[in-house]
């Protein structure tokens, strides 16, 4: 009567644990999912952008920043942007100056283009070194392109009198952001 | 009645039977038993794999999908395959699509049998071979041809496209894993 008993404990025992094996068969199907989220980058494409003048006479110093970004904002209430911050400033000194220009009305300001993925601001905007100014806007649901779309800052730097000749130069760092 | 259920049920028979013929008289028999072996292949896999990109923008997303299966071949002129087919692509629509050609796939790590070497696109629809099982070997046992690990595993490699194209959101697929042995 015992080896009955514990032959029904064995059996329920058997009956009852939870299959710790996998299941094997001849097929067997796996889901394979994946959650797509904004991202954002951007590659400048101009490392050292040259400013000069040409034509007349204390003409402003102009020249062209491109890049190419790559962007996907959500798709219903993403965004994003691109934004450009001066700093460290134009050195040596006794030269031009983003943060404290030597004469009222200098600046470095700019103007943008990019491609349809976003819209590229209104210029000239005028740089700083506190605040970063936008280059370009993106709404929901903006792409693009799997290269990347590009885009351009294309500068306007006063030509004051009172610059002493010489060579300077200014460090501008670009951001871009999606949500 | 699920296999799992038929299974459990005759064991439950067979210990019962010796539970209540041990109490019986003994008797002395011969009983002679002849048993044909057929090839055979088994596979497990995971229900689920969630592709991940790592920290850098806009790399591609991977996983690591693990294959377990037994497998049992004829000595002579026999082998098996394990074969991986999309049964149904990324949806919902605008995000990835294996029919575009976004997701690869590698092998990797057979305890038994020829992975598929290299890096691939994952077709479509079509089946494509990721192990290849030579004849005369089976899983377990670690002689006779025999594999040591039981169940013997390959590892599939998955990388999946980032395209900014792609809408933010979940998106999945079906893959359809089959064995074969002759």
């Amino acid at each position: 009567m015992k080896r009955v008993l514990f032959s029904l404990l064995v059996v329920t025992l058997v009956l009852l644990t939870p299959n710790a094996f996998a299941q094997f068969n001849t097929t067997g199907t796996t889901t394979v999912s994946v959650a797509v989220v904004a991202e954002a980058s951007i590659r400048i494409d101009t490392p050292t952008t040259t400013l000069s003048t040409a034509g007349t006479i204390f003409n402003d110093y102009t020249g062209t920043t491109s890049f190419t970004y790559r962007i996907r904002t959500g798709k219903d209430s993403g965004t994003g942007n691109i934004q450009l911050l001066v700093g460290p400033d134009f050195s040596p000194a006794g030269g031009p100056s983003v943060g404290t220009p030597p004469s009222a009305g200098d600046t470095l300001s700019y103007n943008c283009t990019v491609s349809s993925s976003g819209t590229a601001c209104t210029g000239p905007l005028v740089a700083s070194t506190t605040t970063p100014r936008n280059v370009a806007t993106f709404g929901a649901n903006a792409r693009s392109t799997k290269a990347g779309d590009s885009g351009s800052v294309s500068w306007i730097l006063t030509n004051d009198p009172v610059y002493e000749t010489g060579t300077y130069s200014a460090t501008v760092t670009f951001t871009i952001s999606a949500t | 009645m699920s296999l799992t259920v038929k299974c459990r049920l005759r064991w439950f028979g067979a210990i019962l039977f010796w539970a209540f013929a041990s109490n019986a008289d003994t008797l002395s028999t011969t009983q002679t038993l002849s048993v044909g072996i057929a090839p055979l292949g088994k596979l497990s896999v995971p229900s689920t794999i969630s592709l991940i990109a790592p920290g850098t923008t806009f790399s591609p997303y991977t996983g690591e999908l693990a294959v377990s299966y037994r497998v049992r071949t004829t000595p002579t002129a026999g082998g098996g395959l394990i074969t991986m087919q999309t049964t149904s692509d990324f949806s919902p629509s605008g995000g990835p699509s294996i029919s575009g050609g976004a997701l690869r796939y590698g092998c990797n790590g057979a305890t038994l049998g020829t992975p598929c070497s290299g890096t691939q696109t994952v077709p479509g629809t079509a089946q494509v071979t990721v192990l290849t099982v030579p004849s005369g070997v089976c899983t377990g046992g670690g002689a006779g041809g025999c594999s040591a690990a039981d169940p013997n595993s390959l590892q599939i490699l998955l990388n999946l496209d980032n395209d900014p194209q792609f809408q933010t959101g979940n998106y999945s697929a079906n893959i359809t894993f089959t064995i074969s042995a002759t």
